[in-house]
């Protein structure tokens, strides 16, 4: 029989709470050097453009001002993800409006935006193209005339203004259709939304005499960022250090270097530390968004609701850099397939280079776009086959052994629960409760991102436990998910544990706070870190308390035998004496999951890891003179294998909700001939609390053969069905579909009026 | 941004500093709108004259009149025993300004100075026919509020006057106000469009005396629309007729298309919101009259 659970599975505080809300916790955005100097970025201010000059010859004669730089004073070198075709400034060129172009230091920050109005550019107008049917037309301009010349990983698909373009094809799609008694096309589109965290980018850079580069970054991927840098200004790794202080958000948007290099190259040229923040605007301008999309969808479906065949497309505009764009593009395609058994499948992501900013990665990326298109369609297909969605749903899930859209192997298969919980909740039998009041459901699966993870675990002499990690805590609590197994494992308290993270000079290496990877993969290493120490400590103990290693257990902070005992504390100061102290080193890399390698083309996310399950349901009512939405109840079931703490996994479902239902009703970053008219946050409208409801949680655990004590990742999937679901209960609520993100009160009053704004 | 920062300890003091500086200072109340402005740099004046310490602006007095001090705050009118009853549609425009946060600080006279089309409570005191009365150093004068609006931003206020009070008439039986307004969410939102009015009924609660309806948003000021108030007057105001108000209030407006609404739905909003807040005035007098 299992040990029963101590730590793990409980909703106990988290470890970074005191310092949080007391305000102790100091954020990159507080962190100050003496001496500093304030860093702000010269931003293009065209679209698309031959840059003809830049004299800064002026803004170096004002007060305070100590540097600018611009891409004369940096190597020449091309960054990026899969895909290297990013510069620090803008060279010859600038692509989007927002681009940087050059960069100062100064003495205050009204000194640098001073030093900044002074620089003169001239600008050579180019075409642009501002959208994806644009950047394809026939003859487009091309964002990157030298595309071919950039180095990419080899896999991806290019053409063009196409930096890739991934796919699935399985089965036979023609003969799929052609089996269809009906065959359903629709079109979607969805816009650019921003992550929204609190806290803008921040860095604090500051070279030493020996020619290191020290960071202190609210970046999510501190190695990352070291590599980049390293890239960025020509040392080698080692020579620079990313310090994580708190992160005040992050949902994907700080992943790649943001203005870390702007920092780190205004304090080599000045010799000063230096600052850079972002503003709002350039948050709105000029940040890594959510991708706006485009999604074509031919889905063939029996009489009786089966789908025999699906033939999709979606269309990344990823803006002027390819940031996220061939990854984001390949894992959707399998948000495409959805959750469902469908034989005949050819589905193509694309990312498309615009004159825009350049999108990135956003909880779970491609996932609400692409969900809210087949979701969506879903109902429609439901309405005219006069079957209910969720009946429609249940007859075409994946269930326990089914086969992945790309072969894999499907286990912890919770969606039915999932389905059949939130139906329950939402009181699914009564779909239309009211007039002008509607409950709509939407289902999704979605991926637990691998990467490898290492921990140093320490004992100290007073028996508490150090724990050392490369990851970052950027606020999901999933560190403390991680120290709530070890806690477990080495039989102590959570409080216990001291966390240490995210130092690139003295942390182990950590894939990064990403793809709902931290609990699961930082956790896991943990417990491999724990074995290695149990070893040890029964070694010890078995010496000083003269039974066999393997008769010996742990137990609240002690190794017991029968009545024998010894404390953690004991045998930490035996083996100082003795030994060099306790101390482990755990590692984890999620196992490759097996798909089948001839379905996909120039695809670099070919599988889902220990995948979760998902359904949203909501009720609300819509205003049908003034289009306005109020959302009564929104409840999320999902399968997050095993809660390691439920607090903070209903935390993250409740952000992620919010997070979707304004991309779903409100939120989109508007543009006009490649500039941002919304770039403040009075005009892109998160939503408030007044716009949610209390969100629902239902934990259903099938657990997850791979994830520690069987959880699965949990941080991104809850940011995705909330526009699916919220679109099809308008739809039930007033008779009319909107195939457009955001569902604004505009949108849907046209729609009644059978206009279109 | 740089200023030089005034906080005069009375009005006469305050006027006195404005008087100096001219164009060159502005007034700060709660800064909810001058300061973000500032920041935006939209504004930079080189003087900026608080209002912090100079006593006796912030009071609501009931007389013969409704008398509120400039600094009357948004919570303080929303949360003033006054306005439960005729005035209603004083709190419910000065509720949903903002967040709890800017109502605690934002002022009346803020509201009103800064002239923003879209502003809450000034259809309010519209539909109320207030008037305002300004302190410069010739002295006092008062003029109507909508003679007061001149355009976005623009009143008729000179750089050196100071918005003391505003005033308007009690409101006799029979009577009542509301406010009602459309945005993309629920709070912290800028109207896209709003509407504030007050009816009078006869004694007979049958036949409309006295309508006013206010538009906010639609238009470069906030706006009166006179057509759809006369088609109410000395009618008995029946759904239909409301509806026809809501269509004439339509063709009043001229509202522009931005990043918020395009014209054609902001007119859609007031077609459909005059008749609503005109069915509000309604029920509440009956409710008052039983
Ligand atoms: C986040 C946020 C949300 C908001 N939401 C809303 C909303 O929903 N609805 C709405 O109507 N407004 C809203 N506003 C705008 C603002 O809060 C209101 O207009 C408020 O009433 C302004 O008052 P204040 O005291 O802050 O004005 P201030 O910013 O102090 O002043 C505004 C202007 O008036 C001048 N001024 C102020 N007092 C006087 C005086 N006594 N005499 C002469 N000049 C004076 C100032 O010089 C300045 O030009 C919002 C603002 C913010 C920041």
């Amino acid at each position: 029989m299992a040990p029963e659970l101590r730590v793990v599975g409980k909703p106990l505080p988290r470890v970074d709470a005191y310092g949080k809300v007391t305000g102790k916790t100091v954020y990159a955005a507080d962190f100050t050097l003496p001496g500093m100097l304030f860093g702000k970025v010269l931003r293009g201010t065209e679209p698309h453009a031959r840059i003809v000059r830049i004299d800064a010859r002026r803004a170096l004669t004002l007060p305070g001002v100590r540097a600018v730089i611009s891409a004369a004073d940096v190597a020449d070198v091309r960054y990026g993800g899969a895909l290297k075709d990013e510069t620090v400034f803008a060279r010859e060129k600038v692509r989007y409006v927002g681009q940087p172009v050059a960069a100062v230091a100064a003495a205050t920050s009204e000194a640098a935006e001073a030093a900044l109005a002074a620089i003169d550019v001239v600008y050579d107008p180019l075409p642009a193209v501002f959208d994806v049917e644009g950047a394809l037309a026939p003859g487009a301009p091309l964002v990157h005339e030298a595309w071919e010349t950039y180095s990419a990983i080899p896999i991806l698909y290019r053409e063009g203004n196409i930096c890739n373009r991934a796919r699935i094809l399985a089965g036979d799609v023609e003969r799929g259709l052609a089996e269809a008694d009906r065959v359903f096309e629709h079109r979607f589109t969805t816009r650019m939304v921003h992550q929204g965290y609190t806290e803008p980018r921040a860095a604090v850079a500051a070279w030493d005499s020996a020619g290191q580069v020290t960071v202190w970054s609210n970046t999510q991927l501190p190695f990352e960022v070291q590599n980049t840098l390293a890239e960025i200004l020509q040392l080698p790794p080692s020579r620079i250090r990313i310090l994580v202080p708190g992160i005040g958000g992050g949902f994907g948007g700080k992943l790649r270097v943001g203005v870390e290099h702007f920092a780190a190259l205004l304090a080599r040229k000045t010799g000063r530390p230096v600052r850079v923040i972002t503003t709002s605007e350039e948050e709105l301008t000029a940040a890594y968004p959510r991708q706006g999309t485009i999604v074509e969808l031919k889905t063939g479906v029996t009489r009786d609701g089966r789908l025999t065949g699906k033939q999709g497309r979606i269309f990344f505009d990823t803006g002027a850099f390819a940031g996220s764009g061939p990854g984001v593009a390949s894992v959707a395609t399998l948000i495409l397939a959805g959750p469902y058994c469908i034989p005949n499948l050819h589905l193509e992501g694309y990312a498309v280079y615009t004159n825009k900013t350049n999108c990135g990665s956003f909880r779970a990326p491609s996932g609400p776009q692409a969900n809210f298109a087949v979701e969506s369609q879903m109902d429609i297909i439901a309405d005219a086959l006069g079957m209910d969605p969720l009946d429609l749903r249940l007859r075409n899930i994946v269930r326990e052994g089914d086969e992945g859209p790309t072969g894999q192997l499907l286990t912890g298969v919770g969606l039915e629960e999932c389905l059949r919980r939130a139906a329950d909740a939402i009181g699914w039998n009564d779909r239309r409760p009211g007039p002008s009041r509607g409950k709509g459901i939407a289902c999704g699966w979605w991926t637990t991102t691998g990467g490898s993870s290492g921990v140093y675990v320490k004992i100290n002499p007073d028996g508490t436990v150090a724990l050392n990690t490369g990851a970052a805590e950027i606020g999901t609590g999933a560190l403390t998910g991680a120290a709530q197994v070890l806690a477990e494992q080495l039989s102590v308290e959570l409080s216990d544990i001291n966390l240490v993270s995210a130092d690139t000079y003295s942390t182990p290496f950590d894939f990064g706070a990403q793809g709902s990877r931290t609990a699961f993969s930082v956790g896991n290493a943990c417990r491999a870190a724990a074995a290695d120490l149990r070893r040890q400590l029964f070694a010890l103990a078995s010496r000083q308390l003269g039974v066999e290693p393997d008769a010996l257990e742990l137990r609240e902070r002690h190794v017991v035998a029968g009545g024998k005992r010894v404390s953690l504390a004991d045998l930490s100061r035996l083996s100082q004496q003795s030994g060099g102290g306790l101390i482990a080193h755990g590692t984890f890399i999620a196992p490759p999951t097996p798909y089948d390698t001839k379905r996909v083309e120039a695809h670099v996310y070919p599988a889902f890891h220990s995948p979760s399950f998902h359904a949203h349901a909501v009720d609300l009512a819509v205003d049908p003179e003034t289009g306005e939405v109020t959302l009564h109840r929104y409840v999320v079931a999902q399968d997050v294998g095993f809660a390691l703490n439920p607090t903070y996994v209903e935390g993250q479902i409740e952000g992620g909700v919010a997070q979707g239902v304004g991309q779903a009703l409100s939120e989109e970053i508007v543009y006009e001939n490649g500039r941002v008219v919304n770039p403040n946050l009075t005009d892109y409208k998160m939503p408030t609390t007044l716009d949610l409801p209390r969100i629902e949680s239902i934990l259903v655990q099938h657990p997850s053969a791979v994830g520690p004590y069987g959880a699965k990742g949990v941080g991104e999937p809850p940011n995705i069905e909330p526009p699916a679901a919220v679109a099809n209960a308008v739809a039930a609520a007033i008779g009319v579909r909107i195939t457009s993100l955001p569902i604004t009160a505009e949108k849907i009053v046209m729609a009644l009026r059978k206009e279109t704004p | 941004m740089s200023f030089e920062y005034h906080e005069p300890p009375s009005v006469s003091e305050a006027v006195a500093l404005a008087a100096r500086f001219g164009s060159e200072a502005r007034f700060l109340a709660g800064g909810t709108d001058l300061i973000v402005q500032i920041n935006r740099g939209k504004l930079a004046p080189r003087h900026v004259v608080s209002l912090h310490r100079v006593p006796g602006l912030d009071t609501i007095a009931v007389d013969g009149h409704v008398t509120l001090g400039a600094l009357v705050t948004h919570r303080a009118l929303e949360r003033s025993p006054h306005f439960q009853g005729r005035y209603r549609g004083l709190v419910e425009g000065a509720q949903v300004v903002g967040g709890h946060q800017v109502r605690n600080v934002g002022t009346v006279g803020g509201n009103i100075v800064n002239a923003s089309p879209a502003a809450d409570v000034v259809p309010v005191l519209l539909a109320l026919d207030a008037a305002v009365t300004c302190l410069g150093p010739e002295g006092e004068r008062t003029l109507p509020l909508e003679e007061f609006l001149v355009g976005p931003g623009q009143t008729q206020r000179r750089p050196e006057e100071l918005l003391t009070t505003v005033r308007f008439p009690l409101l006799g039986p029979n009577s009542a106000t509301a406010f009602l307004k459309a945005g993309r969410r629920k709070a912290m939102e800028i109207s896209v469009v709003c509407v504030a009015a007050r009816m009078t009924l006869d004694a007979g609660l049958e036949r409309c005396r006295e309508a006013r309806i206010a538009l906010g948003a639609v238009a470069p000021t906030t706006l009166r629309a006179r057509a759809a108030e006369h088609v109410l007057e000395g009618e008995v105001p029946r759904a239909e007729l409301l509806r026809r108000a809501g269509a004439l209030a339509a063709r009043a407006c001229q509202p522009i298309s931005d990043v918020r609404a395009s014209s054609q739905f902001r007119r859609l909003l007031v077609e459909t919101l005059v008749p609503r807040v005109l069915a509000r005035c309604l029920e509440r007098i009956r409710e008052e009259g039983r």
